[in-house]
């Protein structure tokens, strides 16, 4: 499979600018987050000091008292002398001095504290809606994702529920009446309402379990509905994320339950996630199309590429499954242009949203969207909040609606979601650490994804091949699609 | 060329396939078939023939008594006498059947595990209320033993050199004890029994297997099995039996060479004392290996997560209705982590879906009898009079008058001399306590008569390293649940109090099973050696 070489020049074109524009917005020494960065970049080559320092990230908000905090420090921090940083050296020997371990632990609350906010917007609805503000006036739209812990009781999955209520209810009655809550891009379906929530499903009940089939999602089913009615009720929009892949067919069973049902068919384009990296994504894709169909509405469908990458990985060789992901990033950066090139044929079937820090992948979308006639109004870019804002505004200064998912939460729930972010931006395949490309730097991370041979790639003659069969099914779709 | 079979474990199913949710679903059904035509049973099976002793035990169904799951005919003394002697005679061929032969017949029985999987899933969740994953588990660990035992045999049994040394070849050789008895436990009904039994016969020892009253009906199927990939019918018995009566005529029967037991202590012990007695006409001694039970406990650490922990102590406990020899049985929470990880664990064991195993959203199923759940029952109602209650699960009351259901149960506070922390019950109840500091909770941990498992859930690394080196149990757990051991991956077994024998599912397991041998032979005639012409 090769992509036609007119659009595949317009996509290294576009990357180009982009890539360009990144340079302008290396983040200032001025700025809090540069102290952040700096620990991070140092951290990335000292493969064994980064374990550690994510772990003792982890394990911070559990603890009670300065003197625990002293004691985790030291313990996990402790390199081999001659690795050992000046400035971290200084530090453990101030939480070894019982006298000055209060302070050091103070140091390290606020550190962590300082780390989470740059990727959490606040504790509450109420805390974030400043940064909520600022975000719609700099022009970019929002999802917010509530964090929470793992909920093992009923208990749990209704102080869930109701955080999302109340959310809806917060934001729904300021944000729509602020100037900022003007539409970003009038007309933009993205843009019916500023306001938007994502919701984590599994969470809303305690007993959510593949075995437990059809009362998880029963049960989900009517939690979900009841956050829809508010939803609706606001006139707001909503997301329904995925999860790993043992919970994701109770969540696409749930998802077309309540929003195939008569009451919310009127909700405008409910959103579900489909995750790319699974090699049953193209299924998933087609399953929700019909559904669209079938509901006679159109919903979202924000593609990602997928989080639960290592996770899947650990669980499916304890147990020798079939590892459900292409094992190849490659191989899912390939998938993602394939299914955004679907999603966006069936425009009249679905809103895509192309959820992704990736340039190659999201300038393909938009190069492709414009390719086959559609407009700036017929899709949208998200981004996480924290993560990739050069990025975010390059394509938002284009034109392009630009959503922020932006979780809210407590640190100690926080924290999974923190360490998850700080090991992307600490990869050696994340781009997002990098504040200069040189020109082959560019040229590679733009160049066209293949599915690659461990993922089960076509041989080379078969692909070329494959090019000319493309052609007319990819004229067809055009057609159909305008 | 012998087959080489590097072991794999066989996979447990992903539920969240469904066709693997279809597939339990009609093995339950087929077995609700049989049932309702009545044609489960279980008898005595010795020189390949099946016998009628007209002692029968209707077995009913642990999740709704009223029905007959099959019906078990016990073997007799006479029974009994007949399958030692018959085994006796059938130990020299059995012993000179090629190892290759011998761990062939595992392989195929681990086949035809596989494709019976089903069925053998569903007898299980019928016979002895095991849920769904419970029972897949059961079966999966049952085919394990059989291909981890054949390829342990052939890596161990070549006869091998000892030194390399001039003119006189030192063989290091290892050779079949005799006739094994085997008496199995119903809580891991086809896994423990099959492991014992196929560890027994690949080193080539005829086996006589006894399964648990509560489970013949699984074990039936096992003896089936067992016969049909190609184990000789005098190399192999089976006899169901009340334990009190056949039990003892079997241990203590002179042509018995070995007994391989897991069940209680007390009946652990008995075998042990028995064993040692020489009646008349024994020619060895006899060799025992025992898997006898535990009182595990989980520590929770003050830095540990919570919801690792809670879910990691949730599914020990409760997991079969706590009928594990595994399950966590005690907590033992540090300092100020206490009280908000005791409430936590109590609002998500109150949410627990009780209920028939049948039904795969249970997340434990009942007890195994109507003697345990009114021994548990009463355990608990007499302990709730000296301690205080923590939580308990709700059972909805349809099923609570069907079946032997016994809520997850929970005592909070409880004093180490208390029985609740210092007896096995082996049903859904724990108990816990506040320990002052991490130092404090190893030595609570250990001051147990048992040392099977233990876990731990922490994230302070000094802490975890003592647990380590402290933590003296034969399987020790970290930031996971401390059940559900995996063949040759967590070789599984304990001491003091909790067995002898070295672990079940690993290196050694199998050279208990036999006796070593060395042949010196002097190659060396008449000044000439053949290692220097």
């Amino acid at each position: 499979m090769a992509l036609d070489p007119v659009l595949n020049s317009k996509i290294l074109e576009m990357g180009r600018l982009i890539f360009a524009d990144l340079g302008d917005t290396d983040p200032s020494l001025l700025d809090p987050r540069y102290l952040n960065s700096l620990l991070m970049r140092w951290s990335m080559s000292q493969p064994e000091f980064k374990v550690n320092l994510f772990r003792l990230v982890d394990v911070l908000p559990t603890l009670q008292s300065n003197e625990a905090i002293a004691e985790h420090v030291r313990e996990y921090l402790i390199p081999p002398a001659h690795k050992m940083h000046p400035a971290l050296g200084w530090f453990i020997s101030l939480c070894k001095n019982p006298l000055l371990a209060n302070v050091a632990a103070l140091m390290v609350k606020q550190g962590v504290k300082q780390m989470a906010s740059m990727f959490i917007a606040g504790e509450s609805p109420t805390s974030a809606l400043p940064v909520l503000q600022r975000l719609r006036s700099e022009r970019y739209s929002f999802t917010v994702d509530l964090l929470g812990e793992f909920c093992v009781c009923e208990k749990e999955a209704k102080e869930y529920q109701d955080r999302y209520l109340d959310a809806i209810e917060t934001f729904g009655s300021t944000i729509p009446s602020w100037k900022e809550g003007r539409p970003i891009i009038e007309g933009h379906p993205g843009e019916i309402s500023p306001v938007c929530v994502s919701v984590k499903l599994s969470a809303l009940y305690s007993q959510t379990n593949v075995l437990n089939f059809e009362r998880s999602v029963s049960v989900l089913s009517e939690r979900l509905a009841e956050i829809a009615q508010r939803v609706k009720k606001q006139g707001a929009l909503m997301y329904v994320d995925a999860e790993d892949s043992g919970n994701n067919s109770i969540i696409y069973e749930a998802f077309k339950r309540v929003f195939g049902s008569q009451e919310f068919l009127d909700i405008p384009y409910p959103g579900i996630v489909i995750q790319a990296y699974a090699k049953n994504s193209e299924a998933r894709v087609d399953e929700m199309l019909t559904f669209a169909r079938e509901r006679g509405a159109p919903i979202a469908i924000r593609l990602v590429k997928g989080a639960y990458w290592d996770f899947e990985r650990v669980v499916s060789s304890q147990n020798d499954w079939e590892f459900p992901l292409w094992k190849k990033k490659q191989s899912s950066d390939a998938h993602y242009e394939y299914l955004s090139r679907k999603l966006l044929d069936n425009r009249a079937l679905c809103l895509p949203a192309f959820g992704s820090h990736n340039i190659r992948s999201l300038s393909h979308a938009c190069c492709y969207a414009e390719s086959i006639g559609l407009s700036k109004k017929d899709f949208e870019i998200q981004v996480l909040y924290g993560m990739a804002e050069p990025i975010a505004k390059a394509f938002m200064n284009r034109g392009y609606l630009v959503r922020m998912y932006v979780p809210l939460g407590e640190l100690l729930p926080g924290m999974g979601y923190l360490v998850r972010r700080l090991l992307e931006n600490t990869s050696n395949e994340s781009f997002l650490r990098h504040t200069f490309f040189d020109e082959d730097e560019v040229s590679t991370l733009l160049k066209e994804p293949h599915l690659q041979p461990e993922d089960g790639a076509l041989p080379p003659q078969a692909a070329e091949l494959a090019i000319h069969n493309e052609a007319p099914v990819n004229a067809e779709q055009i057609h159909h699609a305008s | 060329m012998p087959h080489q079979h590097p072991f794999r474990n066989e996979p447990l199913l992903d539920f969240s396939e469904e066709q693997n949710r279809a597939s339990v679903q009609a093995g339950l059904r087929e077995v609700e078939n049989r049932i309702t035509k009545g044609s489960f049973y279980a008898r005595p099976i010795i020189n390949g023939e099946e016998l009628r002793s007209g002692d029968t035990f209707a077995r009913t169904d642990p999740s709704d008594q009223s029905t007959t799951v099959g019906v078990v005919e016990f073997a007799d003394i006479k029974m009994a006498e007949r399958a030692v002697a018959t085994c006796a005679e059938g130990f020299p061929a059995w012993r000179a059947t090629p190892v290759e032969q011998r761990a062939i017949a595992l392989n195929r029985m681990a086949s035809i595990m596989r494709e019976r999987k089903s069925l053998l899933t569903a007898i299980m969740i019928r016979e002895v209320g095991k849920t769904w994953r419970e029972a897949d588990a059961d079966v999966a660990e049952a085919i394990d033993f059989c291909d981890y035992y054949a390829a342990e045999m052939r890596r161990i049994s070549p006869p091998r050199l000892t030194e390399q040394v001039m003119g006189e070849e030192n063989h290091y050789l290892y050779q079949p004890r005799g006739v094994t008895v085997v008496i199995a436990p119903w809580n891991f009904p086809l896994a423990i029994a099959c492991g014992m039994a196929v560890a027994a016969l690949v080193a080539g020892n005829p086996v006589i297997l006894k399964p648990a009253e509560q489970s013949s009906l699984i074990g039936n199927q096992l003896a089936r099995i067992i016969l049909e990939a190609g184990v000789p019918k005098d190399a192999f018995a089976f006899l169901p039996g009340k334990g009190e009566e056949v039990g003892p005529y079997l241990t203590g029967h002179p042509q018995v060479s070995m007994i391989v037991f897991t069940g209680s202590r007390p009946v652990g012990l008995s075998i042990v004392e028995s064993a040692a007695k020489v009646p008349p006409g024994q020619r060895m001694i006899k060799k025992v290996v025992a898997e006898l039970g535990g009182k595990n406990a989980i520590i929770v650490d003050e830095d540990a997560d919570f919801d690792d922990a809670v879910r990691g102590v949730l599914s020990s406990a409760f997991g079969f209705a706590g009928q594990k020899c595994s399950a966590c049985s005690r907590l033992i929470v540090v300092g100020s982590a206490y009280e908000p990880f005791i409430q936590r664990l109590a609002a998500a064991t109150q949410d627990l879906i009780v209920g028939n195993a049948s039904d795969p959203s249970s997340f434990l199923g009942p007890v195994v009898d109507e003697e345990a759940h009114k021994r548990i029952t009463s355990t608990i109602s007499s302990a709730s009079t000296q301690l205080t209650l923590l939580a308990q699960a709700k059972v909805p009351a349809e099923i609570f008058q069907r079946g032997n259901f016994v809520p997850p149960t929970i005592f909070r506070d409880v004093p180490s001399s208390h029985p609740i922390w210092t007896d096995e019950i082996f049903g859904p109840v724990v108990a816990c306590a506040q320990a002052r500091d991490f130092d404090h909770a190893l030595r609570l941990a250990t001051s147990s008569e048992y040392a099977l498992t233990g876990g731990v859930f922490s994230r302070h690394p000094q802490n975890l390293a003592k647990a380590k080196e402290e933590f003296r149990v034969g399987n020790l757990y970290i930031n996971r649940g401390i059940t559900g051991a995996l063949v040759g991956r967590q070789p599984f077994g304990g001491f003091l109090m909790s067995g002898i024998g070295s672990k079940a599912g690993g290196p050694d397991y199998l050279l208990q099973f036999m006796e070593p041998r060395v042949v010196t032979e002097n190659t060396m005639r008449r000044g000439f050696s053949p290692d220097i012409a």
